[in-house]
C-alpha cells in the first residue's frame, strides 16, 4: 500500500492489488464510497464518482494492456464555501490513452442503431463536471470530478 | 450481487424485476437471463429497475440487446426507473432514455408497453 494520506479515517489513496478484475473493481468502488462518506461528499455526487470510477477502471482493464499494474486511485475533496469539489485521479501504467481526444459519438437515432457496448466513455463524460488527462512518468493520469454548491 | 425474476400478467405482458448492482460482475450475472426472459412470448415487456442502485455501461448494453429482441418480434419494452437516481443518470448520459421509454411508475410503463 502506498503512503496513506488520510481523509478522516479512510485513506485518500487506494491501490488495486493483484490482477484487476470485477471483484477488485467492486472493492475499489467500496473504498471510494466509504471515503466520500467520510468526507461528507453528498451521496448523489458520491454515486456519480463511483459510477465514473467503475467505467474508467473497466476501460483500463479492457484496453490498457498487460502493464497497467499497479492502478492507483486518489480522492481529493475541496470543501470550498462557494463551490465544493471532489475528484478522483486514476493512474495506470498501461498504453497511453487520452479519452478526452476521442470524438464524441453521435447519439443513435433509433434502437436499431444503438450499440450494445462501448458506452463507458459517454457515461464518464455525461456524469462528470471536470475531466482532465495527462501522460507523465510513463503513466496515464485521468482525473474526473464533481462540483456542487454547499 | 444482482437478482432477476419475472412474472407474467395475462397473455400480453411480462414484468421483469432486477435488483442489486448492475456493475460489470452484476450485469454479466444477469445478462443472459434478461435476454432470455425478454425473448419470451409476451409482446409487452416491462423491466423494473427501481431496485437497482448502480447501472454501468455493461448493464445498459444488456438492456439494449433485450429491447432489440422485443422490438424484433413486434413488441415494446419499457423501463421503470426512479427519477433522479444514478440509474437514470446512466441512461441519460448514454441517450438510452430516448430509445427505450422510461417511467417512474410501473403502471405507466405497462401502459406504454401494451400500447
Amino acid at each position: 500500500m502506498p503512503e496513506q494520506a488520510k481523509l478522516g479515517g479512510v485513506p485518500s489513496i487506494y491501490e488495486l492489488p493483484g490482477i484487476a478484475d470485477g471483484a477488485e473493481m467492486r472493492r475499489a468502488s467500496e473504498w471510494l464510497d466509504a471515503a466520500c462518506r467520510e468526507n461528507s461528499v453528498p451521496s448523489r455526487q458520491a454515486d456519480r464518482l463511483v459510477l465514473c470510477l467503475h467505467e474508467v477502471l473497466a476501460n483500463v482493464i479492457a484496453h490498457g494492456g498487460k502493464r497497467t499494474q499497479p492502478i492507483a486511485l486518489r480522492l481529493e475533496v475541496n470543501p470550498d464555501p462557494s463551490l465544493c469539489e471532489a475528484s478522483v485521479t486514476v493512474s495506470d501504467g498501461g498504453r497511453a490513452f487520452d479519452p478526452l481526444a476521442v470524438p464524441k459519438r453521435a447519439r443513435p437515432a433509433s434502437l436499431d442503431e444503438a450499440p450494445t457496448s462501448g458506452m463507458g466513455l459517454e457515461i464518464i463524460r455525461g456524469c462528470s463536471d471536470l475531466l482532465r488527462y495527462r501522460h507523465e512518468g510513463e503513466r496515464n493520469h485521468l482525473t474526473f470530478g464533481m462540483r456542487w454548491k454547499p | 450481487m444482482s437478482t432477476i425474476s419475472f412474472d407474467d400478467v395475462g397473455q400480453d405482458l411480462r414484468r421483469i424485476m432486477i435488483s442489486g448492482q448492475l456493475d460489470a460482475p452484476g450485469a454479466k450475472a444477469i445478462a443472459s437471463q434478461l435476454l432470455e426472459f425478454a425473448s419470451g412470448p409476451r409482446k409487452a415487456v416491462v423491466v423494473d429497475l427501481s431496485g437497482v442502485r448502480f447501472l454501468a455501461s455493461v448493464g445498459i448494453g444488456a438492456l439494449i440487446a433485450s429491447a432489440k429482441a422485443v422490438s424484433g418480434r413486434g413488441g415494446k419494452m419499457a423501463l421503470v426507473v426512479d427519477r433522479g437516481s444514478t440509474v437514470m443518470m446512466s441512461l441519460e448520459a448514454t441517450g438510452v432514455d430516448q430509445l427505450i421509454p422510461v417511467f417512474g411508475r410501473s403502471a405507466d410503463a405497462e401502459k406504454a408497453a401494451l400500447a
